[in-house]
C-alpha cells in the first residue's frame, strides 16, 4: 500500500511530500532528453546542471514555463518519474494532491491529473498554490479574518486573500523569478553587449539583486561571450543597473499586490494593517522585495518561516487530512 | 407519495447537517493545532537530514 502524496509542482522546483513522512523529494523541475531518441537521461538536480552546456542532442528543458505547461508529453514523463523515484508503481496507487498556479486553464488541470493517474495515481486532485502557501504558511485561515498570502513563484505570482478556508480575492501574473532573470540577461546583452546564461543570470539576481536600495551593495564580475568579437568578456555590474533591468518585472508584481487589495473586501482590508502580508516562494527571497511592497501598499509585509516549502507543507497537511480537506480541491468547491 | 416526500424532507435535512459537519470538519483540520504535527515532521526531518550532513563532514 502506497503512502499518499502532495506534489508542488513549481515552474522552478518540484517538492514532494509523503503523508506520515514529510518532504522526500525537492529537486528543480528540469528534464533532460535526448534529441534523436527522446530517451530521458536525467531529471531534476543532474538534469539542471546541464542547461546550456550540452552537446547538440542532449536537450535539457523545463517542461512548465510562466506557470503553464508548454509540454504535455514531457510533464508527463517527469510526473511519471518523480512518483517512480518516491516509491510509487504499478502495484502501489497513491492518492496524490498536486499544487498548481490558480490562472491554469481546464486543458491544463485535465493535462496534470490525467498525467499523474497514468503515471500510477490512484485519485489525482489539484489545490491552488496560494491557497496551499496559506495552509503551509500556518496563517489563521480557519479564523473569520483577512490573510493575505503572496506567493512568488519561478513563473506566476499569486496574491490571495483568504478567510474562512476559502479564496475571497485573488490576482494572478504571469510573472516570476525566471522573469527577473531574463530581464538581467537582456540588459547585459543590451548595454553591455555580451551574452550571458540563464544560470549566470540567477546566479547575478541571488548575488546583487534587489527590488529596494539596501545595505552594504557590492558589484559583481560577469561573465560572458562578447556579441562583437565571440570572445570570453568580463564586464562589472552594479546593484544600481540590476534594479533598473529588473523594474518592469518587479513593478508588475506589486501593481498585481495593489490590484488584489483593493479586490477585498473592507472588513478583511482593516485586518492587513494588523496583521500585515505574507511573502512565500522562492521570488520572495528577492532583497528588498518585501520592503519595495511594504513602501508601496502601506500593508506589512511578513516573510514566512518556510518560502520555499509553504506550498508543498500546505498540500501535504491536506493529503494528511484527505477526507476533512478534500471540499477544498479544485472544481470541488463549486 | 407520502413516502416519497418523507423520504425527501428526511434526505434534505441530512444533506443541511451534512454541509454544517462538513464545514465544520474542514475548518477544525485547518486550525493551527491540527497543522502542528505536518510542520512538526517537515522540522524534525530537516533536523535529522543536517544531523546526517554534520556527522558525515
Amino acid at each position: 500500500m502506497a503512502r499518499d502524496l502532495a506534489i508542488d509542482l513549481g515552474t522552478a522546483n518540484t517538492l514532494v511530500y509523503m503523508k506520515g513522512r514529510g518532504i522526500v523529494l525537492n529537486e528543480p523541475s528540469v528534464i533532460a532528453l535526448n534529441r534523436q531518441t527522446g530517451e530521458v537521461l536525467a531529471t531534476g538536480r543532474e538534469a539542471w546542471q546541464m542547461i546550456g552546456r550540452t552537446p547538440g542532442y542532449i536537450v535539457a528543458v523545463r517542461p512548465l514555463r510562466g506557470g503553464a505547461i508548454t509540454d504535455f508529453e514531457i510533464t508527463e514523463r517527469m510526473i511519471r518519474l518523480l512518483l517512480q523515484r518516491v516509491g510509487v508503481s504499478r502495484f502501489t496507487r497513491p492518492k496524490v494532491v498536486i499544487c498548481v498556479p490558480s490562472a491554469i486553464t481546464e486543458v491544463e488541470r485535465r493535462a496534470v491529473t490525467d498525467a499523474a493517474r497514468r503515471a500510477g495515481a490512484a485519485d489525482a486532485n489539484l489545490i491552488e498554490q496560494p491557497m496551499a502557501a496559506a495552509i503551509g504558511a500556518d496563517l489563521p485561515i480557519d479564523e473569520p479574518v483577512g490573510n493575505m498570502v503572496i506567493d512568488i513563484g519561478g513563473g506566476t505570482s499569486e496574491t490571495a486573500v483568504i478567510s474562512l478556508g476559502g479564496i475571497v480575492a485573488l490576482e494572478a501574473v504571469r510573472v516570476g523569478s525566471f522573469d527577473i532573470d531574463a530581464a538581467i540577461q537582456n540588459y547585459v546583452r543590451r548595454e553591455h553587449g555580451i551574452a550571458i546564461g540563464e544560470r549566470t543570470a540567477e546566479e547575478i539576481k541571488v548575488a546583487i539583486g534587489s527590488a529596494d536600495p539596501t545595505h552594504g551593495e557590492n558589484q559583481a564580475e560577469v561573465r560572458g561571450r562578447d556579441l562583437m568579437t565571440g570572445l570570453p568578456k568580463t564586464v562589472l555590474l552594479t546593484p544600481e543597473e540590476v534594479r533598473f533591468a529588473i523594474e518592469d518585472v518587479i513593478s508588475s508584481i506589486v501593481a498585481s499586490v495593489i490590484r488584489c487589495l483593493s479586490k477585498a473586501p473592507p472588513e478583511l482590508s482593516q485586518d492587513f494593517l494588523v496583521r500585515g502580508m505574507y511573502l512565500v516562494g522562492g521570488g520572495g527571497l528577492l532583497r528588498g522585495l518585501a520592503e519595495r511592497i511594504e513602501r508601496e501598499t502601506q500593508v506589512p509585509v511578513r516573510m514566512s518561516n518556510v518560502p520555499l516549502e509553504a506550498v508543498v507543507l500546505g498540500a501535504g497537511h491536506v493529503i494528511e487530512h484527505y477526507e476533512a480537506l478534500k471540499g477544498m480541491f479544485m472544481g470541488a468547491r463549486r | 407519495m407520502v413516502v416519497a416526500v418523507i423520504l425527501g424532507i428526511a434526505l434534505r435535512g441530512r444533506s443541511e447537517e451534512d454541509g454544517v459537519d462538513s464545514f465544520r470538519r474542514q475548518i477544525d483540520a485547518l486550525s493551527s493545532e491540527a497543522r502542528k504535527p505536518t510542520v512538526e515532521r517537515v522540522k524534525s526531518a530537516e533536523r535529522n537530514a543536517d544531523d546526517a550532513d554534520s556527522s558525515t563532514s
